[in-house]
C-alpha cells in the first residue's frame, strides 16, 4: 500500500509543472503591476456579494464592542466629565472667535469678488468590514457606485480625513488609509503654506515628505490637503506635525480604527462651459456687429509692407579700438 | 464503510473528494479575508490557505498540485487587496519548497511538524515580501510581515486538526484505492 502511494505521490510531485507554475506566478506579478484593474474589479465584485454578510455579522459584534468598551468607561467617568466640561468652554471661546473671523473673510471675499470656494457634496457611508493586512490597510464602506461615490474621493470622519476611495463596487467601496504603503497625498503645512507629500508606510504617523528641502517646518504645525492635482479639495484637515529624528511624521486627527460612520465628499469640478458665441453685447444693445475682415488675398505681403515703410535710420557703429582689435587678432595665438 | 464499497465509489464523489483540498485552501482564504476582526484589528488574521497547501503537499501531493496552490494564493491576492502575484507567488514557492523537502517534512512530529510549517509560511512570507520591495522599489515595513507570520504559525494547529479531520473522513475513504 505503502509503495502504491509513494508512486502516485512522487507523479504528482513532478518537477516540470512546479517550474511552470512558479513561472507563471512571476508573470503574474508582473501583469498584475501593469494590469491591476483586472484584479480590482474582481474584488469588487467580491466585496459587494459579502457586504450583506458583513453588516449581519457586524452587528452583534459592534453592539459587543461597545458593551465591553462602556465597561471601562465607567471608572473614568468624572474625570472623563471634568476634561470635557473645560475642553467645551475652551471650544465656545474658539466658536465666537471664529464667527467673527468668518464674518470678516466673507466681507473682504466681497470687497475682493473673490471667487467663492467650490461647494461639497457627501454622502454618509458606514464602515463595515476592515482589512489589517501586510500590505494593505483598508476600511470597507456600504456606499457604492449606486450612491454616487468613486475611486479617489476623500473619506473623513468627524476629526478630519482618513483616507480616499481607491475601489467602488455597486453597493461598497474599500478606501485607502493615509496611513498605507500605498497612500500619497499632497498637504500644506500652516503656517508658512509649506507643500510636502504625505507619506504612509504602514506606520500609525506618516512621513511627511517637503516638496522643498529648504523649507521649514516645525512640531506643532497643522496639515491640511493642499488640493494639488485636483483629486481632493484643499483645506481639509489632516493631523499635526511631529518631529521624528531628522525627519518629520505627522499625527493624524482621525483615528480610522475607531470610526464607524464616515463622510465620503465629492469633489468633482464641474466643468467649465465656454462663452456663449451668439448675441454679442454690441449686438444686444443694438448695435450694428462689425465688418467682417477683408480676404486673406487682400492682406498686403510683409515685403510690400516693408516698401511701405519709411527708410530705418542707418545704424553707426563705433570705431574698435585698434588695441582690442590686436589683442583680438593676438588672443588665438 | 468496508474496502469493497471504497474502491467502488462513484466517480462524482471521488472527483468531489480529489478537489476537497482545493476548495479547504480556497475556503481557508475566505475566512481569512472577511473584514471582521474580533482583536479591533490590532494583529493581521493568519494565512489559513497555506495550512491546507502544506498538509496535503506532504500527504498526499497528488490531490494538492503547484496549479492548486496557484488557485489559492490566486483568490488570496484578489481577496486582501495585495498587489497582484505576491501571495501568488509566496504559495507556490512554499509549495516548492515543502515539495523538495518533503521527506523532511514528513518525518516531522509534535513542535518539530510546527516549525516545519513556520518554515514554509516563512517562505511564503519572505517571498511575498521581496515582491513587494521589488515592486515598489522599498522594502515594506517588517513588523506587519512577521505578526501574519506569528498568527499564521499560531494557526497551524486548529488548521492542521481540521484538514486533518476532513482528510480522514472525506478524503482518505473515497480516494483509498489510490
Amino acid at each position: 500500500m505503502a509503495n502504491g502511494s509513494w508512486k502516485i505521490a512522487r507523479r504528482g510531485n513532478a518537477q516540470l509543472p512546479l517550474v511552470i507554475v512558479l513561472a507563471l506566478a512571476v508573470v503574474l506579478v508582473l501583469v498584475g503591476k501593469a494590469q491591476s484593474g483586472l484584479f480590482d474589479s474582481a474584488r469588487a465584485r467580491i466585496t459587494d456579494w459579502m457586504a450583506p454578510l458583513l453588516e449581519d455579522v457586524r452587528a452583534p459584534l459592534d453592539g459587543a464592542e461597545r458593551w465591553v468598551g462602556s465597561i471601562g468607561e465607567i471608572f473614568s467617568v468624572y474625570s472623563e466629565n471634568l476634561r470635557l466640561k473645560e475642553e467645551n468652554a475652551r471650544l465656545k471661546q474658539w466658536r465666537n472667535t471664529s464667527v467673527v473671523l468668518e464674518g470678516r473673510v466673507r466681507h473682504y471675499e466681497n470687497l475682493l469678488h473673490a471667487v467663492p470656494d467650490q461647494k461639497l457634496h457627501a454622502a454618509l457611508a458606514r464602515v463595515v468590514g476592515r482589512a489589517n493586512r501586510p500590505f494593505l490597510r483598508t476600511l470597507i464602506l456600504d456606499a457604492g457606485v449606486e450612491d454616487g461615490v468613486r475611486p479617489g474621493q476623500a473619506v473623513m470622519d468627524e476629526k478630519g480625513m482618513i483616507g480616499r476611495l481607491y475601489l467602488t463596487g455597486k453597493r461598497t467601496s474599500c478606501l485607502i488609509l493615509l496611513t498605507d504603503i500605498n497612500s500619497r497625498v499632497p498637504v500644506t503645512v500652516a503656517p508658512g503654506n509649506v507643500q510636502a507629500i504625505l507619506a504612509g508606510d504602514n506606520s500609525a504617523a506618516p512621513k511627511l515628505d517637503l516638496v522643498l528641502s529648504t523649507a521649514t517646518v516645525k512640531a506643532g504645525d497643522q496639515v491640511v490637503s493642499s488640493g494639488d492635482g485636483g483629486l481632493l479639495p484643499p483645506g481639509l484637515p489632516i493631523g499635526t506635525v511631529v518631529q521624528d529624528g531628522g525627519g518629520f511624521r505627522v499625527a493624524l486627527l482621525a483615528d480610522a480604527g475607531q470610526s464607524e460612520s464616515v463622510e465620503i465628499l465629492n469633489f468633482a469640478r464641474v466643468p467649465e462651459t465656454p462663452p456663449a458665441t451668439s448675441p454679442l453685447p454690441a449686438v444686444a444693445a443694438g448695435l450694428p456687429p462689425l465688418a467682417p475682415p477683408p480676404p486673406a488675398a487682400a492682406i498686403p505681403s510683409s515685403a510690400a509692407v516693408q516698401a511701405a515703410l519709411p527708410p530705418r535710420p542707418k545704424l553707426v557703429m563705433p570705431a574698435i579700438p585698434s588695441t582690442t582689435t590686436a589683442a583680438a587678432g593676438a588672443s588665438p595665438e | 464503510m468496508g474496502t469493497t464499497e471504497r474502491l467502488y465509489a462513484p466517480a462524482f464523489l471521488r472527483f468531489f473528494s480529489a478537489l476537497m483540498p482545493l476548495l479547504c485552501g480556497l475556503a481557508g482564504v475566505f475566512l481569512t479575508n472577511i473584514p471582521i476582526s474580533f482583536v479591533g484589528g490590532a494583529v493581521p488574521p493568519p494565512l489559513l490557505g497555506l495550512v491546507p497547501v502544506y498538509f496535503w503537499c506532504l500527504v498526499r501531493p497528488d490531490l494538492m498540485t503547484p496549479a492548486a496552490a496557484f488557485a489559492i494564493g490566486m483568490l488570496e491576492d484578489v481577496m486582501s487587496g495585495s498587489p497582484p502575484g505576491v501571495w501568488t507567488l509566496g504559495f507556490v514557492v512554499a509549495y516548492a519548497v515543502v515539495a523538495r523537502q518533503r521527506d523532511s517534512f514528513a518525518g516531522l512530529a509534535g513542535i518539530a511538524a510546527v516549525l516545519g510549517f513556520a518554515a514554509a509560511a516563512l517562505a511564503a512570507c519572505a517571498t511575498a515580501t521581496l515582491a513587494v520591495a521589488v515592486l515598489y522599489s522599498r522594502l515594506p515595513p517588517l513588523g506587519a510581515v512577521v505578526a501574519e507570520l506569528a498568527m499564521t504559525v499560531a494557526a497551524y494547529i486548529p488548521g492542521a486538526m481540521a484538514v486533518s479531520f476532513v482528510h480522514h473522513r472525506l478524503v482518505g475513504p473515497l480516494r483509498s484505492d489510490f
